[in-house]
């Protein structure tokens, strides 16, 4: 129902649909949407800038840092670049275990978000059996590398840790059990009316303005587009790997919840092969600190879509220019689109359809606003500090 | 590379004289060189003859003097046709696109931001990633500006 008259609300950076700071601007009709302006940037750290002041070795960590739910995206895009520039290759073993790390960690990314979009939807039972159940690959990551979260498992030139026979068998334990979890998800997705009421037919984004906003992704993929870097543009062992490209053509946050859960049955089938296929070998080669001059375009297919990394080098340690372009930032125009004519209560479960990820996009400029002591450490008094120990 | 080959070639015809050179480093990527004024004609037949309908994003490159700027393209999301041309520092403006391809509103806003470049056209170039009160001017990513500079900047209230 139309008033005749619209208010403008703002909503953000602070609010109460997401965890990360982010601004919208929406112009409302009465319930109705009929305008939106997204502003970003809240999450500033110039780590475009910061690229261009470290070497190349220190950068892994530094790609590593960009996301936390999908650090191993990043620095697999950063690390072949850099093996592109140096003309080098990682060997076959390290290939197959990032592809391993990249599914599991698309596992956690996808199960993240159908937690999260249980909760937007009010529906907190399954967000904690959701979240119950991602914590089986978290573990797994951390038998794995050591950690949960940045699990560091990529270098220039290879991986840095390998995954032992030993391990095999319970990583296996622990997909069976996630594959089952995950099946009896996507029946509640499908069925479970409080899941349908809320998410069917709602934040609809047509194929046509999917293509032309650029929509990356799952977003992309739940439009009905098969669009998939590791089948397009195949890195690491996905040349061998067979996997499916998962598309609904439902156009709406249900599509999205659909695509997202058998996405991760896909992941957990890439993973057996793999771990069944390992070549036997060296995981790692030994590259030189000096990189010579080039460019390259490298890209990845994060658990959000496309990801895509810019470098240039000038023969030194250092890059002369680094970009990032994480998937976040490509579908917020789609994001608007979708929200446009949408009811206000729907925006928590809409912004969240896209799964957005504000540290990965807002990672371009320095701002050094607040100092806070404790965190700018340089790294000569970390080295300092540590050393001793 | 044949499809690669192709593209080059189909590109070459088209343009002619306003493409300065292209390279094609391995499988699925391409680099062209173009001339600015040929922008807008090379955007729109990538988008409506070739296929190149996704725009991956646009990188900015201080080159010192020059400001480069390149559109990353995608053909059916597999090969990533890298467009660029460059522009003097001193008034870096390129046509807009954002009438061929919608969703490039956002990166030609960021590389705004952050080198300069204006593009004419553009609905609102109002900024996306720079704070509030950011002083007027002051392109982060230029090689000019170094980091104890941005940074006694910012501190400064």
């Amino acid at each position: 129902m139309s008033y005749g008259s619209t208010i403008k609300v703002p909503l953000g950076p602070q609010h109460p649909a997401l965890k990360e700071p982010g601004n919208f601007l929406f112009e409302v009709d009465g319930e109705t949407v009929v305008d939106v302006k997204p502003r970003i940037g809240y999450n500033h750290r110039g780590v475009e800038k910061a690229f261009e002041l470290r070497t190349y070795i220190q950068n892994i960590y530094l790609a590593e840092r960009i996301c936390g739910i999908c650090s191993d995206a990043h620095t697999t895009c950063y690390t072949q670049a850099i093996e592109e520039l140096l003309g080098v290759e990682a060997p076959p073993r390290a290939r197959y275990i990032r592809v391993i790390i990249a599914e599991l960690e698309r596992i956690q990314s996808h199960a993240l978000w159908v937690g999260i979009a249980a909760h937007e939807i009010g529906f907190d039972t399954l967000f904690m059996y959701v979240w119950r159940d991602r914590e089986t690959v978290l573990d797994l990551f951390e038998m794995i590398s050591g950690n949960r979260i940045h699990y560091a498992m990529n270098t220039i030139g290879g991986v840095r840790r390998d995954i032992h026979a030993a391990m095999v068998p319970k990583i296996k334990k622990g997909l069976d059990f996630l594959e089952k979890r995950l099946k009896y998800y996507l029946d509640v997705v499908q069925t479970e009316q409080t899941i349908l009421k809320r998410a069917a037919g709602v934040g609809v984004l047509k194929p046509k303005d999917a293509v032309d906003l650029c929509a990356l992704g799952p977003t992309l993929r739940a439009s009905g587009i098969n669009n998939d870097v590791r089948a397009d543009d195949p890195y690491a062992a996905y040349d061998e790997v067979p996997f499916n490209v998962i598309t609904h053509d439902g156009c709406d946050v249900s599509s999205r919840m659909l695509v997202r859960c058998e996405e991760m049955l896909e992941s957990i089938k890439a993973i057996g092969y793999a771990l069944d296929h390992m070549p036997e070998g060296v995981i790692r080669v030994r590259v030189p600190m000096k990189v010579p001059k080039g460019e390259v375009v490298s890209r990845v297919e994060a658990p959000r879509g496309e990801l895509i990394h810019y470098a240039k080098s000038n023969g030194t340690t250092k890059p002369e220019r680094y970009k990032v372009r994480s998937p976040t930032l490509g579908n917020i125009p789609a994001l608007c689109k979708m929200l446009l004519g949408g009811y206000v209560a729907d925006i928590p479960i809409v912004l969240a359809g896209i799964d957005p990820c504000f540290s990965c996009m807002d990672r371009m400029a320095f701002v050094d606003v607040k100092k806070n002591k404790g965190w700018n450490w340089t790294m000569q008094q970390l080295r300092r500090k540590y050393a001793k120990k | 590379m044949e499809k690669e080959n192709e593209i080059v070639k189909k590109l070459k015809n088209f343009l002619k004289e306003n493409l300065v050179r292209t390279t094609v480093p391995k499988e699925r990527r391409i680099f062209v060189y173009i001339k600015k004024d040929a922008l807008k004609d090379a955007v729109k037949y990538l988008v409506k003859d070739l296929e190149f309908k996704h725009l991956s994003t646009i990188t900015g490159v201080d080159l010192g003097g020059e400001i480069e700027v390149i559109y990353h393209m995608a053909y059916k999301g597999s090969i990533v046709l890298s467009i660029r041309l460059t522009v003097s520092e001193k008034n870096p403006s390129v046509p807009t696109i954002t009438d061929l391809i919608p969703g490039a509103v956002l990166y030609e806003r960021e590389v705004h931001d952050l080198f300069g470049v204006n593009f004419e056209g553009h609905p609102d170039l109002s900024p996306l990633v720079l704070p509030e009160g950011w002083p007027q001017g002051v392109y982060p990513l230029r090689k000019e500006h170094k980091l104890e500079h941005l940074r006694e900047m910012t501190s400064k209230k």
